[in-house]
């Protein structure tokens, strides 16, 4: 009975998947299709859809700043994670919480003032702003990960003879895993949200659409790159919610 | 055999375990008791090195372990504890095969050896094997817990008060089967707990510890007759020190022979009661033998309820007597023959 009523929106939520999934690889791919659509909905607009990149390439280029920001995030603040959470590193925990929290509450727009001076335009301050924007949710969820690892379980992995490193590939990172992967989740979300200001320093991205439609009062533009953004993070989002899940040990 | 040789723990100046000496045979089942704070646990986590020793030395069979690499040490040793730690990512199966994992022996060994320790634990191997911690009950848990320790053919068991958490009857339960186990594996185990009846139950040998030093190392017996001091003598506790006493005697001490019921002479034998019995010898009634009774007019059914085996302790005995309300209980072979019986008169007599 509990195991029927656990399935139903488990499978339902596929369902979304799959079918956002779709949506997004269909407009991805056939956006200009839809001119008839939104020339009836903007009269007044000469190019109705966005053609100067295709959308492909846009979504393609987001992804790569997305990827690319995250692994980098995601190696570097599990790391960090983990060493303030072993016994050499634990003096350090306040200081790279810290550290990770500024990195957050510091504006994106702020980092790519300060990164284009020294590193010139384009991918590389984006990458920059993105990764220093995403690290504080993954060193967090790291360390809170492998807090809730029970103490009893440590002591009994220890009492078995497994050496540091055997309990924390064995036990405590796979314990830790569903925090972590949450804390990833949310770090790629932001992300996803946040490559589009790439598109101000000329990082091509789904943003570079929105600012062109910004600049040019073209408000289809602003929907065609918005409405592929906020795609791509909900279906991203629900993929993340199914890995998860699979770190769910017991009740 | 595992000696302990002067184990000393200091935190911040303060010796929490002071010259701690003592010596688990092979085959015997050690208890460590004493008040909450008086260092049983620091003591027997020093064994295994989950804590440092201060001072003193550990000698495992003929090899002094003192300066062995701590998790090799610890492959060699069982570890249960309270909270039992199964890890939740695992299955029953995985949780066991660990140390033989980490040993590295072969697919089959360990997976044979899983079947043999669930078996053991009157766990069903098929339904057991590949279940998760968290589909375990209490009982169950910590029977794998336990399992686990075992796994590997350690030379020595500790546990820290593995039945310290569970409620009165599984306690009950998991302390007999902790019993038939050790006197089925004669595995050597060092034992902590805070409960005087759990240690007489269970203890051939137990060491009795205030604020960190061991006042007396003796058999249960021992402890209970001749106590050390005054600190022995309180712990163990006087109120019920007779029932106490009467928990490490077994029936076989206090058995006779029992007085045969015989329709023709029943009148004239001059017994108090006399036991009636069937063509196989199985007791049907008691004739007497009751305290407001009328000589052996009186007949009492008799019933699985109360009956004595020989290796039952006498407590339970005298428990089962006073219930019923009856002066004597049949002693009974494993297959339900009258072999003897233990009476009233007979516990309070001469003590063996
Ligand atoms: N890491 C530590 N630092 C300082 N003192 C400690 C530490 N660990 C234990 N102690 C002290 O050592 C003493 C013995 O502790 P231990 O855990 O061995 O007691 P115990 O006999 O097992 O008690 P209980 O029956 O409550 O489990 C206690 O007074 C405790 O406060
Ligand atoms: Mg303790």
């Amino acid at each position: 009975m509990k195991a029927l009523a656990l399935r139903a929106p488990v499978a339902q939520r596929t369902w979304l998947l799959v079918a956002l999934g779709a949506l997004l690889v269909a407009l991805t791919l056939f956006m200009p299709a839809l001119e008839p659509l939104f020339r009836a909905a903007f009269p007044e607009l000469n190019n109705p859809v966005y053609q100067r990149e295709s959308f492909l390439q846009l979504t393609l280029d987001h992804v790569t700043l997305v990827l690319v920001s995250s692994l980098i995030s995601v190696s570097v603040g599990v790391g960090a994670g983990l060493f303030v959470t072993r016994r050499a590193g634990r003096e350090f925990e306040p200081m790279v919480s810290s550290l990770a929290a500024i990195g957050q509450t510091f504006p994106p727009v702020a980092v790519l003032a300060i990164v284009v001076p020294l590193a010139g335009f384009g991918f590389v301050p984006t990458i920059v702003a993105l990764t220093l924007y995403g690290l504080l949710p993954v060193v967090q969820n790291t360390i809170a990960g492998l807090g809730t690892v029970p103490p009893n379980t440590l002591e009994a992995a220890r009492g078995t003879g497994m050496s540091s490193m055997q309990i924390l590939w064995r036990v405590e990172l796979p314990l830790a895993m569903r925090v972590i992967i949450a804390g990833v989740r949310v770090s790629v979300i932001i992300n996803i949200g946040t490559a589009t200001i790439g598109s101000t320093v000329g990082a091509q991205s789904l943003g570079t659409p929105i600012i062109a439609g910004l600049v040019g009062s073209n408000i289809a533009y602003v929907i065609q790159g918005a409405a592929l953004v906020g795609l791509l993070a909900i279906v991203t989002d629900l993929l993340f919610e199914r890995l998860e899940r699979r770190f769910t040990f017991g009740g | 055999m595992i000696e302990l040789e002067g184990l000393t723990k200091t935190y911040a100046g303060k010796d929490v375990v002071q010259d701690v000496s003592l010596r688990v045979e092979s085959g015997e089942f050690g208890v460590l008791i004493g008040p909450s704070g008086c260092g049983k646990s620091t003591t027997l986590r020093m064994i295994n090195r989950l804590i440092p020793l201060t001072r003193g030395r550990i000698i495992l069979g003929d090899e002094d372990v003192t300066q062995l690499p701590p998790e090799q040490l610890r492959r060699r040793i069982g570890y249960a504890i309270q909270s039992i730690g199964l890890f939740p990512h695992w299955t029953v199966a995985e949780n066991i095969a660990v140390v033989p994992g980490l040993l590295k022996w072969a697919k089959s060994r360990s997976d044979a050896r899983v079947d043999e320790l669930l078996n053991l634990f009157h766990l069903d191997a098929g339904e057991f094997r590949d279940k998760y911690p968290h589909q375990l009950s209490g009982g169950q848990a910590q029977r794998v817990g336990v399992a686990r320790a075992l796994a590997a053919d350690p030379e020595v068991l500790l546990m820290d008060e593995p039945f310290g958490a569970v409620d009165p009857i599984t306690r009950e339960v998991l302390q007999n089967e902790m019993l038939r186990v050790h006197a089925q594996t004669r595995k050597t185990i060092v034992f902590v707990t805070h409960d005087m009846d759990e240690a007489l139950k269970l203890a051939s040998r137990i060491a009795i510890l205030n604020a960190g030093r061991l006042v007396q190392y003796d058999r249960p017996i021992e402890l209970l007759t001749q106590p050390a001091d005054d600190f022995v003598n309180d712990f163990i506790g006087k109120a019920d020190l007779g029932l106490k006493l009467l928990s490490r005697r077994w029936v076989h001490q206090y058995q006779r022979q029992a007085p045969l019921f015989d329709d023709t002479t029943a009148q004239s034998t001059g017994n108090q009661h006399a036991w009636e019995v069937d063509a196989q010898r199985h007791p049907i009634r008691l004739h007497g033998g009751r305290l407001d009774g009328d000589g052996t007019r009186q007949r009492t059914e008799v019933n699985a309820e109360w009956v004595a085996t020989a290796e039952m302790p006498m407590k339970e005995a005298l428990s089962r007597m006073v219930w019923f309300r009856v002066m004597a209980l049949p002693v009974i072979d494993a297959e339900g023959r009258l072999i003897g019986e233990v009476t009233m008169h007979g516990v309070m007599g001469r003590q063996p």
